[in-house]
């Protein structure tokens, strides 16, 4: 199969790939895309600086496009100066009627005659330029994160000031991500997504052109113009642009109504984005949004660890892989599925809250023995069937584990009466709220390890040579010789990786906290009439 | 009403679908007509049910409102029963191509269903 996996849900959508077009704007060139065919058209019109192409490499950015395109023909574009499209003259900053005129360009190329438009932050002065100019050719208006006038809601002109800087100096890096998703900030792979959204979408040059121009965003005066029906959607603790910019646009456009959602993370693509592919979808086409990916309930445990002793590097790393492949196994043991890592941050998922918690114990009890400190959440509820746990549950259980302390097993209070019954102990942990979601969180602590593991505990365990396969005996007594990984692989004709498995399934078992106490423990069991 | 001028049959629906003529269109469905999709995004199981003249108006307005060609090739009609195949083009060269099999009562369509695919 072609084309992305992606796509949530609906991994089997895309037989070939989207095919770019250029519409010419003047004499400049603006790329589009066109997906889905539904009966009517729906423009998007994006932010600060985009890309067409790596936009489908971004689960949330295509999550959300598919989510659109499912009802609407979508038309995409990167606007002047940024993405596919012509650049902009640094010199002659063209003015927000010529850039808004892009969307009628693109529209023409496209044959759409009238189309809903989705203008999402810095599009949604240029949708409301475009409704205002062109009543007879908008259907709809849907505003995300909007504002009408950059520099008393986005930013004022100093703070514009050092953001250029940062931009002329750190663009690229990804450095501008806290700037619009703090949320975002420790999903290393996230973060790598938008250090390349940066650099594909603008140079340092264009992306601080792009800035000043946005800067002269003022569009206060033709609000009163509009008559299209106007739906406005903002997070209520978005850190870019101030919700009362939306409130003030509710209040100005004639025929408008704002919804305020949970949620700090500024990008329409991050964040629960199906809140607001339902809001528009329901605004659009008066229909509620049908849940489409098949759902089931599950366990989901958020595994992180941390570093407290100020180890080295070299030692942190080996510490870490031993956790990870310790992680694997025990994850297994207690019937879970290993679904995802995030850099330290290990997800995994269970059919039920007990079996999560027991390997949650277990966990921190081997974090213990490794010498790493480990913080765990726990939670329940539905999540899709296939792929990662990628929607709201999947990060609520990681903010619910960034939150625990050490050694805790932080647990939403579903998780603690669903396990009624299970010999299980918790201890109320108060209430705190977690972005994206309405209401404050209920949150319990899982209690104390005895009752946790009452049958038998690791370390009343016989730690007997007995209880090693013959081929962990082999790998021990080769630990004992000081060989590395790599040796013992090559004598025993297995994959490091294999190997590595053994070692932390011989360590597991004996219960020890590197190779160089099995090494020793080898050397103890091999007495004068050892192997 | 146009509903009165114009009767519904192939040569009608040819005219209006090809000359984009959305208001002629609606003029053709009974008020409480239903349209039903079918197609990638609208399985059999849950296909697209537009109902009523004034949501299948929006809904060929909508249509009407891109430039795009139709061409309506074969019309077969059976008594109440009516189907034909329509083959459109966007400026870009995009196809789509659509089979529909429309009801009739009263001379007006009080039913169709339409089954699509297109070019992505």
């Amino acid at each position: 199969m072609v084309g992305d996996q992606k796509s949530s849900g609906r991994a089997d959508t895309i037989v070939r790939p989207i095919e770019t077009r250029y519409a010419l704007s003047g004499e400049v060139r603006i790329a589009y895309q066109v997906v889905g065919q539904g009966s009517f058209d729906l423009v998007f019109v994006p932010g600060f600086i985009s890309n067409l192409d790596l936009h489908w490499e971004d689960e949330g950015y295509t999550r959300l496009l598919r989510r659109l395109s499912a009802f609407s023909r979508l038309i995409l574009f990167d606007k002047r100066g940024t993405g596919l499209s012509d650049r902009v003259d640094v010199h002659h900053l063209p003015s927000l009627e010529t850039r808004m005129d892009d969307v009628r360009a693109v529209m023409d190329a496209a044959g759409s005659g009238r189309a809903a438009l989705l203008g999402a932050s810095e599009g949604a002065p240029m949708a409301m330029l475009f409704a205002a100019t062109y009543p007879e050719r908008t259907r709809a208006l849907a505003l995300y994160g909007g504002y009408a006038h950059f520099h008393k809601w986005v930013m004022p002109p100093e703070r514009l000031d050092a953001f250029i800087a940062t931009a002329e100096t750190a663009w690229g890096t990804g450095a501008t991500l806290a700037n619009f998703a703090p949320g975002r900030v420790d999903d290393a792979r996230f973060s790598t997504w938008w250090a390349r959204f940066e650099r594909l979408s603008a140079s340092p040059t264009a992306a601080a052109t792009l800035a000043r121009m946005n800067a002269e965003i003022d569009v206060r005066g033709i609000l009163a113009a509009i008559d299209a029906p106007t739906l406005l959607i903002h997070r209520r603790n978005d850190v870019r642009v101030d919700p009362d910019a939306s409130r003030f646009l509710a209040r100005k456009i004639p025929n408008a109504r704002l919804i305020e959602i949970p949620g700090r993370d500024h990008p329409i693509w991050t964040g629960d984005v199906d809140r607001v592919a339902d809001l528009i979808e329901e605004f659009l086409t008066g229909e509620r949004a049908v849940g489409e990916a098949e759902r089931v309930l599950a366990a989901l445990l958020a595994t992180r660890i941390y570093d407290t002793a100020r180890l080295g590097d070299r030692m942190w790393s080996e510490r870490s892989e031993h956790f990870h492949e310790t992680w694997r196994a025990l994850v297994t043991r207690h019937g879970g599925r290993c679904t995802d890592v995030h850099g330290e941050t290990m997800i995994s998922r269970f059919d039920g809250p007990g079996r999560a918690l027991r390997c949650a114990a277990a966990l921190r009890d081997a974090a213990q023995q490794i010498g790493v400190a480990s913080a765990q959440g726990a939670h329940v509820g539905e999540i899709e069937l296939r792929g990662p746990p990628a929607g709201l549950m999947g990060r609520v259980t990681i903010q619910l584990a960034a939150r625990a302390g050490r050694g805790e097993i932080l647990a939403s209070r579903l998780v603690a009466d669903l396990a009624v019954g299970s010999g299980l102990h918790f201890a109320d942990a108060g209430r705190v709220s977690i972005d994206e979601l309405d209401e404050p969180m209920a949150l319990v602590l899982a209690m104390s390890e005895q009752h946790l593991e009452p049958a038998c505990r690791p370390k009343a365990r016989a730690t007997e040579p007995a209880c090693l396969t013959a081929r962990e005996s082999e790998v021990v007594s080769l630990i004992a010789d000081g060989k590395s990984n790599a040796a013992i692989a090559a004598e025993l004709r297995l994959s490091e990786h294999t190997v590595k498995r053994h070692v932390a399934n011989i360590l597991l078992k004996l219960d020890l906290p590197s190779r160089a106490a099995a090494a020793a423990f080898s050397a103890r069991q091999t007495g004068p009439d050892g192997p | 009403m146009l509903t009165k001028t114009q009767a519904v049959n192939g040569a009608a629906i040819k005219k209006a679908i090809e000359g984009r003529d959305g208001k002629m269109l609606s003029s053709f469905y009974a008020d409480d007509a239903l349209v039903r999709v079918i197609d990638r995004n609208n399985p059999p199981s849950k296909p697209r049910e537009i109902r009523g003249r004034a949501a299948i108006t929006t809904f060929w307005d909508d249509i009407c409102s891109r430039a795009m060609t139709h061409k309506v090739d074969a019309t077969i009609a059976d008594g109440n029963s009516l189907a034909f195949t329509q083959a459109c083009a966007y400026p870009d060269g995009t196809k789509v191509f659509a089979a529909a099999m429309l009801e009739l009562k009263n001379g007006q369509i009080a039913r169709q269903t339409v089954v699509q695919a297109w070019d992505e």
